[in-house]
């Protein structure tokens, strides 16, 4: 895996000291250096970078929201503050660092938004069940036959048999009893429910 | 794993060697480890075990694409039915307490209201498996010797037996699917909870067990069914 972190900073020494700290974390394979605004796009686009530290003047809001679209969303983008901003403007970015903060509180700032856009990229929508997908597990492991949950939930028996096809396909689990662990291990029903 | 076709001169060290089944076949066939340097030959031989049979037997359930075709007309169904017999032993006083055991040191170790479930599952699934030994042993089983009985003496009578080997066959699925449920909910769905490594322990010893039964599956498939079918027609 190669993660590469930009930092987009002209003062030499806060660079060089964000550098050291990530650089620390052992996360990033590759960890680029910006000095000067211009051209901050250009350098986005040729190293792809999974995460973005800013001047919060090297760009503006539409300047945030245009990077943003540029990497469909997928890189987080951390301000790094030691001058006045409008509250609404930073509010805008994914989190903020001070040059007051401890080494300790930028790294868990840094891991935790990392981890955060990797669970995202996990969770892909087409393996979640859906809220219909949902509803007919609730009464399928409540022990409903496919007939009493078309009743139930007004859909045909074939829509039920297709939302069991694709819960199935997205779970891995074929069985009434197997989804049943399933649905407790989610609280999507409790101990109570079953038995 | 690269399969082997095993001959008479095969030495049984190089088959566990070369593919870790056959350590738990062997016993069924009351070899015990301690095999020195002897081939199957000598062994079958200082065992009083026909080598056709035996040759038969480890190549079906060693390699999944090995057709018996001929060698079938030849075989011992006695011989057939006591290593079957012997399996299933080997399956309810060795492999599914050792499952029980591991089942229950999970549940132990994850205090979760799910794994009471997963407990209740697994028996559940536990206890098809056992139906279906016993269906085998107490059904199938008595029949198949009957009929070969038959067949050897024309003394037997099963005319009274209203069985037919045919019904035998659809029974392996729905004990495949709970187990592959099993699995995906211990590797994709338990969240990690200190559990490593009897986590570890369980699936290994649930998988082992997956991969026993379908080719205990296959003997019979391949190799028990085709010869009751030709005993079936013999009495026509
Ligand atoms: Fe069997």
């Amino acid at each position: 895996m190669s993660e590469t972190l930009l930092i987009a900073e002209q003062s030499e020494i806060i660079r060089k000291g964000l550098f050291q700290i990530t650089h620390d974390l052992n996360v990033f394979s590759s960890i680029k250096e910006l000095a000067c605004p211009s051209g901050i796009k250009d350098v986005i686009i040729r190293y792809k970078p999974s995460m973005l530290i800013v001047n919060p003047s090297f760009i503006n809001a539409q300047g945030l929201s245009e990077l943003k679209e540029l990497t469909n969303g997928e890189m987080p983008v951390i301000a790094i503050v030691y001058a006045l901003f409008d509250d609404d403007y930073i509010g805008l970015f994914d989190d903020v660092v001070m040059v007051g903060d401890t080494r300790q509180k930028i790294r868990k700032k840094i891991t935790e938004l990392l981890n955060k856009t990797l669970e995202k990229d996990n969770r892909k929508p087409e393996d979640a069940l859906s809220s219909r997908e949902l509803d007919v597990l609730k009464l399928l492991v409540r022990g409903n036959s496919n007939k009493e949950i078309s009743d139930k939930l007004f859909i045909s028996t074939h829509t039920v048999i297709s939302h069991r096809k694709n819960i199935t396909q997205k779970l891995n689990i074929k069985s009434v009893a197997g989804l049943t662990v399933y649905a407790i291990l989610n609280q999507i029903i409790s101990m109570d429910d079953v038995s | 794993m690269t399969e082997i076709i095993v001959s008479a001169k095969t030495k049984l060290a190089d088959i566990i060697m070369q593919d870790k089944r056959a350590l738990v076949l062997f016993p069924r066939f009351g070899i015990e480890l301690g095999v020195g340097n002897r081939s199957v030959k000598q062994e079958c031989i200082n065992k009083g075990i026909d080598t056709d049979f035996f040759l038969l037997m480890v190549n079906v359930f060693l390699n999944k694409n090995y057709f018996p075709g001929g060698k079938l007309k030849k075989l011992d169904v006695d011989m057939l039915l006591r290593y079957l017999e012997n399996s299933h032993q080997y399956y309810l006083e060795e492999k599914i307490p050792y499952l029980e055991q591991l089942i229950e040191e999970f549940k132990k170790r994850v205090d979760h209201p799910a794994t009471k479930q997963l407990e209740r599952f697994f028996m559940q699934y536990i206890t098809e498996v056992k139906e279906h030994l016993a269906y085998e042993d107490q059904t199938a089983f008595p029949y198949v010797a009957a009929l070969s009985e038959q067949v050897k003496s024309s003394k037997a009578d099963i005319s009274d037996i209203d069985y037919h080997i045919g019904v035998f066959e659809e029974r392996h699925d729905n004990i495949e699917e709970k187990l592959s449920d099993l699995k995906a909910l211990l590797i994709q769905h338990f969240p990690p909870h200190n559990d490593r490594y009897i986590r570890i322990r369980l699936l290994n010893e649930l998988m082992d067990f997956e991969e026993d039964l379908i080719n205990h599956a296959r003997i019979e498939d391949k190799v028990l069914i085709p010869i009751v079918e030709q005993l079936e027609k013999k009495i026509g």
